[in-house]
């Protein structure tokens, strides 16, 4: 602790340097609407179209986020200036692309997992300027607007092209649904920063959450490997079945694995990766040295890094390739599907040791540009008290039009018992606050699981749990 | 510590009662549902895909907890009633405080109570029965209600508004139980089942969900079903004509499509699927030729005689979706829809004789029938050929909904005024200050939101200050010539 107050006293102050990055990010912006531009000429299409606007708001999002962390990490204020300008032309963007698409279809864009995704970055966005706005929660950005460009390049990764309307959406209550639907998820991811701002200035001991996050990411690639690895370094994947859409199956709840050539060691170059700043925190407890933590937070920066590109790795290599199978003779087709678990696994690594990081910025400047602890305790609140009774709208309304649509309120549907398992752990968040006078800290945890919950929801249930709720 | 018979209910009472009970019993709720997500759930599945996904030793287990169907376990729904118990005990506990809260609020203004309120401002007056009065003003412009309390020989004003949300808990709670009981009653009372109907048929017997069959006190006919298109030919919009049949009559009638079901008597119809029936046509387009030449086009539907002259009738009586033919038979190869056959039966009035012709419109031949008077072309098309249409109707009874949709809206209410409404309560009081001089004590608390209230508060008191001074203003020298002004009005 003593170190790092003395780096903070050593530091110039934070107004007069920090032109870099703004010089550097608004090169970024321009060079890549040039290309876009560029390219858009070159093939003669329209330039307004539902997807450039989508590309304009995500450079401007991508651009936002930097500048918003890059306060994070400098404190310069007019970084946020320039990152709320940004985040303002992303959201213009952004609504300009739902209109274009609501004015194609003729309907709001509220029927498919892409669409979904389109109108829930709409919503954090919104969200993310009324946050600093009104409740002057500046840095909240560099949580939310990371999180908007996650989502908009995973939209590019699904089917986007406009479909009419099947049967069952074609309702009243899927606008009444879906609306409150946005809005909720939208309420949760700003209650689930304001939560983490309030960790960073309540001022916790981050070497604990450094064991946390270590400890989990540790275990996830440990137990990847114990496995998975198989001889020569390969990592066996599930087989699968193009289509019937399921894994291949060799025997009774026998699946059929194959190997892929050499993706074995990244995993455990990861898994090492991970267990080293475990150890430089045990060391540095041991031997009650602070330094280690220093070296602990470098080698964690550094696992992030290996992950993102075992993740990268996996995708490329496991994506529609095939590979042989050591049961049986030929090659069999290997889909990301097949593997729910490795990738969510992987994927939940990541975003813990990002948080982890992110928690790191707590610094004296920085606790002073944010709202007092208390304030975004209260905000933090606030956010899940509008958060919670749209959620509860939202699983009545769907209960609703189910009852109109499959002739039942309620068929404990996985996406309908998730919505209710998050409709719980938020109902439990008021319930420890207000009976049990839970504040501060364990209401914040509380606050970013809700969030993950609500995260698994709506996507993890999509994509790993099938059900009646396949639209989106 | 004695443990006894009797006290066993109290110990039941006392851990139910308890909120961290009530905690523990939703962390097991939420563990029991997520496992029932990721488990494959029996009705759901079909048994084929379960035993491939868990080798017979695993599914044994999974049967035996019942995790396959966690929805419906004994476990789950004793897990519920604890909830629901925990709930009405947790409410009883704390429900008479909170009422005695209600119906008796805290007028009173004793020193320490002064001295705990969070919001309190004292302005001084030169006389408590004027302060109070611009006091009372004051609140009233403002909208609040006041009411006089007269509190050991303290005048004091108390004034309150939305006193009812602290109520919102307990609506919220109840609704819940509401929701609860609706689910129970569907269960015990309600069910759900299939019926399919061909154009044309009644049926009055589903198959239910759980296995077996139910009789309706009434019928349903289908008089027509069919599917919209969109241009680029995914499905629009499914729809069945459907109508009630009881003793022969039909008594209501109602298109119904996706979003829209028929009800009666409790009784919901969805359109839930619909198909071509494979083995059934509806109606076939074809033509023949007279002896002399003449080509007449024929609509001919199943069963159905179609005079051709006034010696001969002709009627489809046979349709093979996949036929082959072996010497000069038509035999059935496969149900799917491959190498249609259509036969028909050509009877000639006069002598009853009945002869019979096949239609191979894959093959593009005609079998049989070659010494009759009347020729037979084959369909054209597959626009000549109209499959009967089958509605997939979802039949379902569920008498106790109703308590889930007032359960529902009771919730949505509740939750508004739980979290919307707040509960602010005002005690305005004329004491001496610490220096003994006369103030106007203006105090204020909300059971939540506090920071809107701080300003709601600071509006009261600077709407009280302003009135004070314009009492000052123009009935300070008033009161001290009151006498004469009287007097002054006198004459």
């Amino acid at each position: 602790m003593a170190t790092r107050a003395r780096v903070v006293r050593m530091e110039p102050p934070a107004a007069t340097g920090g032109n870099a990055l703004l010089v550097l990010v608004g090169l970024s912006v321009v060079f890549l609407l040039i290309v876009a531009l560029l390219g858009v000429a070159k093939s003669g299409g329209s330039l307004i179209s539902e997807s450039n606007f989508l590309y304009v708001a995500l450079i401007f999002y991508a651009g936002a986020g930097s500048l918003y962390m890059g306060f994070g990490v400098t404190g310069t204020p007019r970084y946020v200036r320039y990152a709320s300008v940004a985040t303002s032309i992303g959201l213009v963007a952004n609504t300009l692309a739902v209109a274009h698409r609501w004015y194609l279809s003729g309907r709001p864009p509220f029927a498919s997992i892409y669409e979904m995704l389109l109108s829930f970055v709409w919503a954090v966005a919104a969200m993310t300027l009324i946050a600093e706005k009104k409740f002057g929660v500046k840095i909240i950005g560099s949580i939310t607007m990371p999180l908007a460009v996650v989502c908009v390049i995973l939209m590019q990764l699904l089917p986007s092209e406009v479909r009419p309307l099947v049967p069952a959406l074609q309702s009243t209550w899927l606008h009444v649904h879906v609306t409150l639907a946005m809005l909720s998820y939208a309420a949760c991811a700003l209650s689930c920063a304001l939560a983490m701002m309030f960790l960073i200035q309540d001022g916790f001991q981050t070497e604990t959450f450094l064991a946390w996050t270590s400890a989990m990411v540790s275990a996830i690639y440990i137990a990847i490997v114990a496995t998975r690895f198989e001889k020569w370094g390969g990592l066996s994947v599930t087989g699968w079945n193009a289509q019937t859409k399921s894994d291949i199956f060799l025997g009774q709840g026998m699946r059929l694995f194959v190997t892929v050539p050499d993706l074995g060691w990244l995993f455990v170059i990861a898994a090492l990766a991970a267990i080293v700043p475990l150890l430089l925190y045990f060391a540095g407890r041991v031997r009650n040295d602070g330094s280690f933590y220093g070296t602990a937070n470098k080698a964690v920066f550094i696992s992030i890094l290996l992950q993102l590109v075992v993740v990268a790795a996996f995708v490329l290599r496991v994506r529609d390739a095939a590979y042989p199978s050591p049961d049986q003779d030929g090659l069999f087709p290997t889909s990301l599907a097949a593997s729910p678990f490795l990738l969510g696994g992987m994927v939940t690594g990541i975003f813990a040791s990002l948080l982890y990081l992110m928690l790191l910025w707590r610094r004296a400047d920085l606790q002073g540009l944010l709202p007092s602890a208390d304030t975004l305790d209260r905000v933090t609140y606030k956010t899940i008290g509008i958060a919670f009774p749209l959620l509860t709208g939202m699983i009545a309304a769907g209960a609703y039009w189910a009852n109109r649509t499959w002739g039942s309120y309620w068929s404990w549907d996985p996406k309908e018992t998730w919505a209710a398992i998050t409709w719980l752990v938020y109902a439990g968040y008021l319930h420890m606050r207000i009976t049990r006078g839970w504040r501060g800290r364990r209401a914040a945890y509380f606050a970013i699981l809700g969030f993950g919950v609500v995260i698994f929801t709506f996507l993890g249930v999509t994509y790993l749990l099938p059900g009646l709720h396949a639209y989106a | 510590m004695a443990f006894s018979l009797s006290s066993i209910p109290k110990r039941i009472h006392k851990t139910f009662a308890n909120l961290r009970t009530g905690i523990v019993l939703l962390i097991l709720v939420v563990i029991a549902s997520a496992m029932g997500t990721f488990v494959l759930q029996r009705p759901a599945t079909d048994a084929d895909r379960l035993a491939q996904a868990y080798s017979p030793n695993t599914l044994r287990w999974l049967d035996r907890f019942m995790l396959t169907d966690v929805f419906h376990s004994w476990w789950f729904l004793t897990l519920l009633g604890l909830v629901s118990l925990s709930i009405v005990l947790v409410s009883l506990d704390r429900f008479p405080n909170a009422w005695r809260f209600y119906a008796r609020p805290y007028r009173k203004t004793d020193w320490h109570f002064r001295a705990a309120l969070p919001h309190k401002v004292e302005l001084p007056i030169k006389n408590a029965e004027d302060g109070l009065n611009a006091a009372e003003r004051a609140l009233k412009k403002l909208g609040w209600p006041v009411e006089r309390v007269a509190y050991k020989n303290e005048p004091s004003l108390y004034s309150e508004r939305h006193r009812f949300s602290v109520m919102a808990v307990y609506i919220v709670h109840a609704s819940l139980l509401l929701i609860f009981a609706g689910g129970i009653i569907d269960g015990a009372f309600g069910y759900s089942g299939f019926l399919a109907l061909h154009k044309g048929q009644t049926g009055n017997v589903i198959e239910l969900r759980s296995g077996g069959k139910k009789q309706l006190p009434f019928a349903v006919k289908c008089y027509a079903a069919g599917q919209d298109n969109y241009a680029d030919g995914s499905p629009k919009k499914w729809w069945s004509k459907l109508a009630v049949v009881q003793d022969g009559k039909e008594i209501e009638s109602k298109e119904i499509v996706v979003n829209d079901p028929l009800v009666y008597r409790g009784l919901r119809f969805y359109q839930s699927s619909y198909w071509l029936d494979n083995h059934t046509v509806d109606s076939l387009q074809i033509a023949w030729v007279a002896k002399n030449g003449k080509e007449t086009p024929l609509q001919l539907h199943m069963n159905q005689p179609v005079a051709l002259d006034s010696d001969a009738t002709v009627s489809l009586v046979d349709y093979i979706p996949d036929a082959f033919v072996r010497d000069g038979q038509v035999f059935k190869k496969s149900d799917d829809i491959e190498n249609l056959a259509f036969g028909l039966e050509v009877k000639n009035r006069a002598t009853a004789e009945v002869s019979k012709v096949w239609l191979l419109p894959a093959q593009g031949i005609v079998l049989g029938g070659e010494n009759l008077n009347y020729q037979f072309k084959n369909p054209t098309g597959a626009q000549d050929i109209a499959l009967a249409a089958v509605t997939g109707l979802e039949v379902s009874h569920e008498p106790g909904q109703w308590l889930v949709w007032g359960g529902v809206l009771l919730m949505c209410a509740g939750l508004g005024v739980a979290f919307y409404m707040v509960h602010m309560r005002l005690w305005i009081v004329a004491i001496p200050d610490a220096k003994g001089k006369l103030v106007l004590w203006v105090g204020g608390q909300a059971n939540k939101n506090r920071d809107r209230f701080e300003q709601k508060f600071n509006d009261v008191v600077e709407g009280i200050r302003s009135e004070l001074e314009r009492e000052s203003l123009t009935s300070r020298p008033a009161r001290k010539e009151q006498p004469e002004l009287t007097l002054a009005g006198v004459k």
